[in-house]
């Protein structure tokens, strides 16, 4: 039955999971069981996810358990956000390759795509921009720990940062085809618009 | 209606346990089902017992063989006395009331 502990949060299991390990070896292992082991981490998850704002740290006894990595999932985080980026990553990249880098035959390929977004729902523009924003959010967020606690009646936030390589890829990313889109912007509004 | 008893609560009832004295995980089994008749399941007690761990109520103490037996601190019992402290209030009008019936 020690499987059912994989769906434990994986913070909470390096503290707890032997214990509860060597305490199922004690039980028979029965559906009821089962169920309450499944039930348990579900609600570990639901209470990481609801205790997001603030983070404690475990110290006693064990390993220190920094609960606030219970709560976000880094690289899931940097999965989504690289999906919902991608769209717009894909078309900056080849846009750049035709349009600046101005590759043989890129254009050509590219122009039928063009016109059908110019003939698209502005909600695809609007996508297509804010994406790289949306998934900045998304990839940065499990970086920063923001801690909120009173001490002696005075509120002190502490702000930490974590280091996450897929993250920071991601981050990279955003920023460069942001940036891009943005830049392309401001110099079309500035110099082009007739 | 849904049970909101004392023994609803796995929280309080690990408080109780853990106030005879540091048990760790299956001796606290044992003793919840011994004094309330309830069968906590393993991965009740071990989100009971990590919440009161988060919230300071108990402390881990060193492992003993393979298993790790926890004791109430003092924010923890001063907790369970307030906690026990409310419910006896209630029970004492609630029983008074009901022999007033």
């Amino acid at each position: 039955m020690n499987w059912i502990l994989r769906l434990y949060p994986s913070a909470w299991r390096r503290r707890y999971g032997a214990e509860l390990a060597d305490l199922l070896e004690e039980m028979p292992a029965t559906p009821a069981t089962a169920a309450d082991l499944i039930r348990g981490a579900f609600t570990l998850h639901m209470r990481a996810f609801l205790d997001r704002v603030a983070p404690r740290q475990v110290t006693a006894g064990g390993p220190p358990m920094p609960t606030h990595r219970l709560q976000r999932h880094p690289t899931t985080s940097a999965l989504v956000a690289a999906l919902i980026a991608a769209p717009t990553a894909v078309f900056v990249a080849v846009s750049f390759l035709a349009y600046q880098l101005e590759l043989p035959g890129m254009q050509s390929w590219l122009q039928p795509f063009m016109d059908g977004l110019a003939q698209a729902p502005r909600i695809v523009d609007l996508y297509l921009l804010g994406a790289p924003f949306l998934a900045f959010l998304i990839a940065v967020l499990p970086l920063i720990g923001l801690r909120m606690e009173r001490v002696n009646g005075e509120l002190r936030v502490t702000l930490a940062l974590r280091w996450r390589t897929l993250n920071l890829i991601v981050l990279a990313v955003c920023v460069l085809v942001g940036g891009f889109l943005v830049s392309h912007l401001i110099v079309e509004f500035l110099f082009e618009r007739p | 209606m849904a049970d909101r008893s004392p023994s609803s609560d796995p929280g309080l009832l690990l408080l109780i346990s853990l106030s005879g004295g540091p048990k760790h995980g299956h001796a606290m089994l044992l003793d919840v089902a011994s004094f309330a008749g309830v069968r906590l399941g393993p991965g009740t007690l071990y989100g009971a017992l990590s919440r009161l761990e988060q919230d300071g109520l108990v402390e881990a103490l060193s492992l003993e063989g393979r298993r790790r037996p926890y004791r109430l601190t003092d924010a923890g019992l001063a907790a369970l006395r307030g906690r026990l402290t409310g419910l006896n209030a209630a029970v004492s009008i609630g029983l008074a009331r009901v022999g007033n019936r």
